[in-house]
Order: C-alpha cells, then sequence, then structure tokens
C-alpha cells in the first residue's frame, strides 16, 4: 500500500531526524563527557548552548563568515566554561554530589536574564551559510544543504572526538580520569587541569550544538532550557557517562521526534519523554550505561 | 553451624578479590580474618552483610540460604557489620545514634506517636551507652566525639540492633596503644559476657592473638591456613606472607 | 570511669525530652499576623508555597532525593481540583481530596521508575516528567486543559459560607490548612519514622547497615511530599481561581528548589522561610525591573558556594556549636578512661 509518495515522505522524515538528533548528540556528548570526567550534571549545559547560538550572531554580523562565527562560539564558551569550573565548581567538589547540579542550575536561571539584558527579548536571526542555502535533489528526494551540513559536521567532529580520545595523550589521561580520577593522581598528572579541560570541551561541545542550530531557531534567551531538557532525555536513553549512549540516544530521540511530528503534530513535544519513560520500564540504567553506573 | 560461606567468589572485572572461600562461624565463636592489604577481607565481609552479590558460590545463615539477601535484610536477621571508615550520623546526639539503630527493631514506619513514648527503646540505648561507656556524653553531638569515641560509638550502633552476628572491620583502626588495648577488652566482654558471636578483620596481631579463639588467613582472596591462634602463628606458608609485613604487627 | 550518680529517670529525661510543639504554634501566630505587615496576596503566596516546600523538604532535606520536577504535583492538584470543580461541580472538600489523591499517585509510578537510581539520575528523570506533563496540558491535553490560556470557568468557592474569592476569607482558610499541616510535619519528624528521616539525612549507608529499608522510605517521602505539592497546587487554584499552564512548568519545580535551599533544607521552619524571602525577594526586585531571575538567580549560587545550608542551616550550626561548646566546657577536657 506504500506508494513512492509515502516512501518519499518517510525518507525526507528520516533526514530531518538524523539531522535533529546530531545537534542532540553534540549536546548529550558534551554533557555525557562531563559528567564521565567530573561527575557533574552540568544544568547550565543548554545555557552554554545558547550562549553558543548568540556568540555565532555577534560574530556573524561583526565578520560576516559563518566559520569565524562557529569558531569564536566554541572559544567564547569554552573560555567561560573554563571560568565557571575555576571559581564556581571547583569549591563544590567533595562536598555533597547535589551542589554542583544546583549551582548550575542556579546559573541556568540567573543567565537568560543577563542575556535578555544585553539582546533584548526578541530572538536573534542568523542566515544560512553562503552556498548551504539551497538544496540538494536526491531522486524524489530533496534534502537541504544546511540540513546535509549539520549531518556531516557531527560526523567530522565526533570522529576528531574520537581520535582525540583514542590518540593524543591528553586524550588518553582523559579517558583514564573518566575511569579512575585517583589513578591519574597517582600517575602524578594535575588531575584538576584535566578537570577544567573536560569541563571546557564539554561546554565547547554545548556551544557548538547551540551554534549550528542558530540558523534553523534564531537565538532566543531561553533555548537553554529546552536544550538541557532535551540533552537529559538523550542521556538518560543513552546511558550516563557513554559517549555512545549519547550518540545513538541523540539520533533515536531526534527520529522520534521528527515522526512523531509528522503523524501527530501536537505530540512532538510528549514524545521523548514517553521514549524515555518506555526505555526506562524496559532497561533502567539506559541503552548504552554500565551497570551501577545508575 | 551459625554462619558458613560456600566457594564464595567476588571478581571485579579481572580482580579475584575473593576466589572461592569457605567461611564458618560457630555459635559463640570470636574468630579473626586476617591477610595482607588487598588479601579480600573486607570483600569477604560484604558478601556475607549482602553489599555486593557475590560472583559464585553461596552464604548460609542457620542453614538459611542469605546469598541473595540485601543489607537492610541481612541486618533485620541480625548479621550486623561496623565500617573500616566509621559511619555514625554524625549531626545526631550519641544516644539519638543508638537509640535509631535499636528503633530499627521495632517500628520503621509509624508516623503519628512520639518517640518519647517508646520508652523501652530509650531505655535500652542508655543500657548500650553505658556498655560502650559512653554515657557521659549522650547528649554530645556525634561529630564532636574523638576518634576512638567514634569508633565505640559505631559498636554501640551495631549492638543496638540487637546483632547475632556481629562483623567488625578493624575496629581498633587509628586508634592509640591504650585505647586499641580498650577496645580488644570490649570486644572480648561482647563476646564472652553477651554471648556474641563476633567476626574480626583486624591488622594489629596482638589484638588477634590474645583475644580470637580462631584465625583464619586470606591471601589474595584465598584462604592460606586456619586454626587456633597457636597454629596459624607457627604455620610456615603464613609466616612466609607477613614476614615482609612485620611492620604491621 | 565515674559512675554517674544521675538517676535512670534523670537520665532519660535528659536525652529523650518530651518534645514540644511550641514551634509550631509560634510560627501559626506568626503567620496569622502576617497580612497586618505585607500584602494579603504576597502573604497567600507565602502560605501556598510554605506548604509546597514543607513537603519538598521531607525528600530533599532529610532523604536527600533531589526532585527537579517538582511541578508535576503542584500543576497536577491544581488542574485534577479545578477539573473536578470546573466539569463534575465537585464542592470544595472533593475538589481538594482529587488534587491531592492524583499526584500521590502519580510519585507513585515515578518513584516505582526511578526512585532507585541513583541522586543525578532521579532529578534529570524527574525533571522529564515534569517536562511530560507540561507539554501534556500545553496541546494533546488541550481541549480539557485549555492549553496555554490555563483553565479557567471554575465555580466560585465558599466554606462555612464564607466567599474564598475574597483576598482576606482565603488567606484564613488556607492559613488554618497551613497550620494543619505545620502540626502534621512536626508530628511526622517527632515519630518514629521522623526520626528516621534525620538518621537518613545524616548518612543514608548507616541507616541501611542499622536495618532500614533505604528504597522504601525514599519511596514513601516521595509520595508523602507530592501529597503536599498536590494540596498546595489545590489551594493555589482555590486561591486564584484559575489555573496557570505555568504551574506545571520546569521554573515552578526549580522555584520550590530554590526556596527550600535557601531556607535551609532539613530544617524544620527552613521551607516557610524560604518560600517568604524568597517570594519577598522577587516582589522587590520585580518593583524596578523586571529581570528579577538574574538577581535570584545569582543569590541562589551565591547561597550554594557560601551557606549550603541555607538560613536556618545556618542558624542551627551556631547554635549546635554554641552547644557543643557549653558541654565541652562541662565536661573533662581528656576523654574518660578507665
Amino acid at each position: 500500500m506504500f506508494s513512492d509518495v509515502n516512501w518519499t515522505v518517510f525518507f525526507m522524515q528520516l533526514f530531518f531526524g538524523l539531522a535533529l538528533g546530531s545537534i542532540f548528540v553534540l549536546l548529550a556528548s558534551g554533557l555525557s563527557i562531563i559528567y564521565g570526567l567530573l561527575d557533574v550534571v552540568n544544568f547550565a549545559h543548554g545555557t552554554f548552548a545558547m550562549l553558543g547560538a548568540y556568540a555565532v550572531f555577534v560574530a556573524v554580523s561583526l565578520s560576516g563568515s559563518f566559520a569565524v562565527g562557529i569558531i569564536s562560539a566554541v572559544a567564547i564558551v569554552a573560555l567561560i566554561g573554563v571560568l565557571v569550573e575555576l571559581f564556581l565548581l571547583k569549591p563544590l567538589y567533595g562536598k555533597d554530589p547535589l551542589l554542583p547540579l544546583l549551582l548550575t542550575f542556579g546559573l541556568s536561571v540567573a543567565v537568560p536574564d543577563l542575556v535578555k539584558i544585553v539582546f533584548g527579548l526578541t530572538g536573534k536571526p542568523v542566515a544560512y551559510p553562503e552556498g548551504l542555502s539551497g538544496a540538494t535533489l536526491a531522486g524524489p528526494l530533496i534534502l537541504s544543504n544546511y540540513r546535509l551540513f549539520i549531518i556531516v559536521f557531527t560526523l567530522v567532529i565526533l570522529i576528531s572526538l574520537w581520535l582525540f580520545l583514542k590518540k593524543s595523550d591528553l586524550g588518553m589521561i582523559i579517558r583514564a580520569a573518566t575511569r579512575d580520577s585517583l589513578m591519574v593522581q597517582v600517575l602524578g598528572t594535575n588531575t584538576s587541569r584535566i578537570w577544567t579541560i573536560g569541563f571546557a570541551l564539554g561546554t565547547g561541545l554545548a556551544a557548538l550544538a547551540g551554534a549550528i542550530a542558530v540558523p534553523m531557531l534564531a537565538a532566543t534567551p531561553d533555548m537553554g532550557v529546552e536544550m538541557t531538557m532535551t540533552a537529559f532525555v538523550v542521556t538518560v536513553v543513552g546511558g550516563l557517562g557513554s559517549l555512545g549512549g549519547a550518540i545513538v540516544g541523540g539520533l533515536l530521540i531526534g527520529v522520534i521526534v521528527a515522526f512523531t511530528s509528522l503523524v501527530a503534530g501536537e505530540y512532538s513535544n510528549v514524545a521523548m519523554y514517553f521514549c524515555m519513560a518506555v526505555i526506562l520500564l524496559i532497561r533502567p540504567r539506559g541503552l548504552f550505561g554500565e551497570s551501577g553506573r545508575e | 553451624m551459625l554462619l558458613r560461606t560456600e566457594g564464595i567468589c567476588k571478581h571485579f572485572g579481572g580482580l579475584r578479590a575473593v576466589d572461592g572461600v569457605d567461611f564458618t562461624l560457630k555459635e559463640g565463636q570470636l574468630k579473626s580474618i586476617i591477610g595482607p592489604n588487598g588479601a579480600g577481607k573486607t570483600t569477604l565481609f560484604n558478601l556475607i552483610a549482602g553489599v555486593y552479590r557475590p560472583t559464585a558460590g553461596k552464604v548460609f545463615f542457620r542453614d538459611r540460604d542469605i546469598t541473595r539477601l540485601s543489607l537492610h535484610q541481612t541486618s533485620r536477621l541480625g548479621i550486623t557489620k561496623t565500617y573500616q571508615i566509621t559511619q555514625i550520623f554524625p549531626g545526631l546526639t550519641v544516644f539519638e545514634n543508638v537509640r535509631i539503630a535499636a528503633q530499627s527493631r521495632v517500628s520503621a514506619f509509624n508516623f503519628w506517636r512520639s518517640t518519647h513514648s517508646f520508652a523501652p527503646l530509650n531505655e535500652r540505648a542508655l543500657e548500650i551507652l553505658r556498655q560502650v561507656e559512653l554515657l557521659e556524653k549522650r547528649n554530645w553531638l556525634a561529630s564532636t566525639l574523638s576518634h576512638g569515641e567514634r569508633r565505640y560509638l559505631e559498636i554501640g550502633i551495631a549492638l543496638a540492633t540487637e546483632p547475632q552476628v556481629l562483623l567488625l572491620d578493624e575496629p581498633t583502626a587509628g586508634m592509640s596503644v591504650a585505647e586499641t588495648a580498650m577496645c580488644a577488652g570490649l570486644i572480648r566482654r561482647l563476646n564472652r559476657e553477651l554471648r556474641l558471636s563476633i567476626v574480626l578483620v583486624e591488622h594489629d596481631m596482638s589484638v588477634v592473638m590474645g583475644i580470637s579463639e580462631e584465625i583464619l588467613v586470606l591471601n589474595e582472596g584465598r584462604v592460606l591456613a586456619e586454626g587456633t591462634p597457636r597454629e596459624v602463628s607457627d604455620n610456615r606458608e603464613v609466616q612466609r606472607v607477613y614476614l615482609g609485613e612485620e611492620k604491621y604487627a | 570511669m565515674t559512675e554517674p550518680i544521675e538517676s535512670r529517670e534523670t537520665m532519660l529525661r535528659d536525652v529523650n525530652a518530651k518534645p514540644r510543639s511550641t514551634v509550631v504554634w509560634a510560627a501559626a501566630l506568626v503567620l496569622a499576623a502576617l497580612p497586618l505587615v505585607i500584602s494579603v496576596p504576597l502573604a497567600t503566596d507565602i502560605l501556598i508555597w510554605g506548604i509546597f516546600g514543607m513537603g519538598f523538604n521531607l525528600l530533599l532535606g532529610y532523604t536527600g532525593v533531589l526532585s527537579f520536577g517538582h511541578a508535576a504535583y503542584f500543576g497536577l492538584g491544581a488542574y485534577a481540583s479545578g477539573l473536578a470543580m470546573r466539569y463534575w461541580g465537585a464542592g470544595i472538600w472533593a475538589a481538594i481530596a482529587a488534587g491531592v489523591a492524583a499526584p500521590m499517585l502519580l510519585a507513585c509510578f515515578i518513584g516505582a521508575l526511578a526512585i532507585r537510581r541513583r541522586g543525578v539520575y532521579f532529578a534529570m528523570i524527574s525533571l522529564a516528567f515534569g517536562q511530560m506533563l507540561f507539554f501534556l496540558a500545553l496541546s494533546p491535553l488541550k481541549h480539557i486543559t485549555r492549553g496555554e490560556d490555563g483553565l479557567t470557568h471554575i465555580p466560585l468557592a465558599e466554606v462555612f459560607s464564607l466567599p474564598l474569592h475574597k483576598p482576606v476569607p482565603i488567606y484564613y482558610f488556607i492559613f488554618a490548612i497551613t497550620t494543619v499541616m505545620l502540626y502534621m510535619t512536626w508530628r511526622i519528624l517527632e515519630s518514629p519514622f521522623g526520626r528516621l528521616l534525620r538518621a537518613f539525612r545524616e548518612n543514608e549507608e548507616r541507616a541501611k547497615a542499622c536495618g532500614y529499608n533505604t528504597t522504601l522510605v525514599k519511596f514513601f517521602t516521595l509520595v508523602l511530599s507530592a501529597l503536599y505539592g498536590g494540596l498546595a497546587g489545590a489551594l493555589n487554584m482555590l486561591y486564584l481561581n484559575y489555573v496557570p499552564l505555568t504551574t506545571l512548568f520546569w521554573l515552578t519545580s526549580g522555584t520550590i528548589v530554590m526556596m527550600t535551599i535557601l531556607g535551609g533544607k532539613g530544617t524544620f521552619l527552613g521551607p516557610l522561610v524560604g518560600a517568604a524571602v524568597f517570594l519577598f525577594l522577587q516582589n522587590t526586585i520585580s518593583l524596578w525591573t523586571p529581570r528579577w531571575e538574574l538577581f535570584v538567580g545569582a543569590i541562589f549560587v551565591a547561597i550554594i558556594l557560601a551557606f549550603p545550608g541555607g538560613i536556618m542551616g545556618t542558624i542551627r550550626t551556631i547554635v549546635n556549636n554554641r552547644k557543643t561548646a557549653r558541654l565541652q566546657k562541662r565536661a573533662p577536657a581528656v576523654p574518660s578512661e578507665g
């Protein structure tokens, strides 16, 4: 009974879902790296993504180049991340493990208001970068160039991240510290610096997610909390502290959101939470979560 | 037999922390477990008490299989453990620390009656504080006690749960020589006067040799030797393992 | 060791004095006089959030479980009672009962699913469930909940022929319920279960080793706190004669977290004090800038860094230190030996 048109719609929606999911993957992998290294659930994760989106807006309006925008977004937000880790999170290590979560929650309440004061309440749109605005025809499918770019770009970032963690010295130390920070201390590495770097890396990834999303969404002060929620759902579905879980969870949630908005539009916001509840019922630790980590 | 493990194993990834140990404890016995660092003593405790699930093997308490019970369930059966690193309720008074443990045997889910009206519990808590010599400091916050007093308090908490078996994990750790001797005396009294069955993990050889009826020696997760203090100290294998560790004694 | 000369009776009295409910009645007295000092709407908000906070504090302050989705219970309480009055013509007491029962059922469901998870995990999961309810009310259930407009056309309520839509009568109606809840909370905290909660706050692992089923305690407390949340939601509905969608918004969850921490988690009066200070700050800052969240958020961050015990927690620490110093002065400096 499936006509060609139905299949076209199916693949189009799958494509939308993968593009959306790619943004979720970047978000959630940043959250996972931070949790794995610092044992901190970063409630302000989406807030950092929002700051990334605004940084793109500012940099693009100054330089006119989207590439400059992305690079400066990551640099600026990672720097903010360093400052937050050094001055706000560091004093809380070794105390009640809920305190960092509460602190970053406080940031996610305060910072959007600061952005409202500086940039106003209305969203700040960023045009599609030149050369990525049109669409590509693939048979009956019309694939937006920008969404294609998002998927490829995310893939490139993930491969670089993987190479960095597997091959570089720093990456190996980060992986070791993720398993057991005591061991790294024994090896004589300064763990507190590793934690700062890890937090900068995680917030940098969040900024990247915000930056590549901004041409589709426009930067708004309140976009951060939505992104935090999504990142949380993806991490619960994929398994906390697992990079593989962030990737599979992110794509899964992206595709689910895309298909529900096609089939039952009014449920599109609810779908991912239902998906999370179902996963919790059948596999409480998430798809890729290690047992005992939950 | 009061307590018995059968070929019990616990592996953490590649590490065989406990590897096929048969352990037995008779009613009223005071038995020590010794061994070098990392021999698996604390892990064995945690397996018996239900903190960990064993990789293989079984635990029996009065011939009942308790392998799959969790910590709070074994505690209800009468197996109570103390911790290597003192675990007390720091922000509560000394009295309340013991009273809350005694209460666990009576009523946890009572939402309305005042604890004031549970007189026997309060009496019992005072009696235990007398036994562990903390009666004078009953109104102090537990966090303000000295290290040695905290260890006593932890024993008091354990006693308040009316244990049949007491698992003591290095009770004298960090104590001065005088405090250690007193603590050994207390453990012996608990065993002889209250007829408590006790399993003791201890580094201090003078304590172990002085008060244990039997000793089990673990090394790398396996049983190296078992017997009376005399037999164990004469054992060549044990001497070999402990030779380089004389400083512990 | 010198044998204490005190008799057993004096000793018992001294360690376990009969608890006095003075604190409850003193707090009630202050609340009764509140509308004389501040505006009645502000005072009403303090009561509603205070009830909500009392329940939230039982969970966060004592069992250490952080729920970031408590708006679900507050909002569900408001909607359930509001819907009962609007569609089924329920009376005020039946509506309140519905507003309490529905959130408790929801808490049973969420608790069964997630209460075993580690602290941060539970925080994330509860937040997600809160969002689920928000979005459900926003669009799929719009034909019942009226979506973004909020639930209106709720019949005006009367109790003992008091018109509850007038500010002062509704204040004293909610005040009466607040007093009952304060007394109930106090009774619970003095009961064996409450003593267990205090021990739990200090050391969960030790409580477990004493034979307490800690998972069950957390579950029970979650359901109990949903009772408070639902009640507060239902009272909020009666007060506003309206259920705004924001009752389910994540910031409602965030607000109760901030109030409880600000006032002092794990203290009896903390949630009330926290609600009062928070709402007072919010009202005052709103007078000269709409960006009150910036200031409240910044203050919250500062509290987390400098006084994680909050207002009442910090006071308790000071009082405890004094008491300890007094006891140490009385006792011999060196622990008695022999």
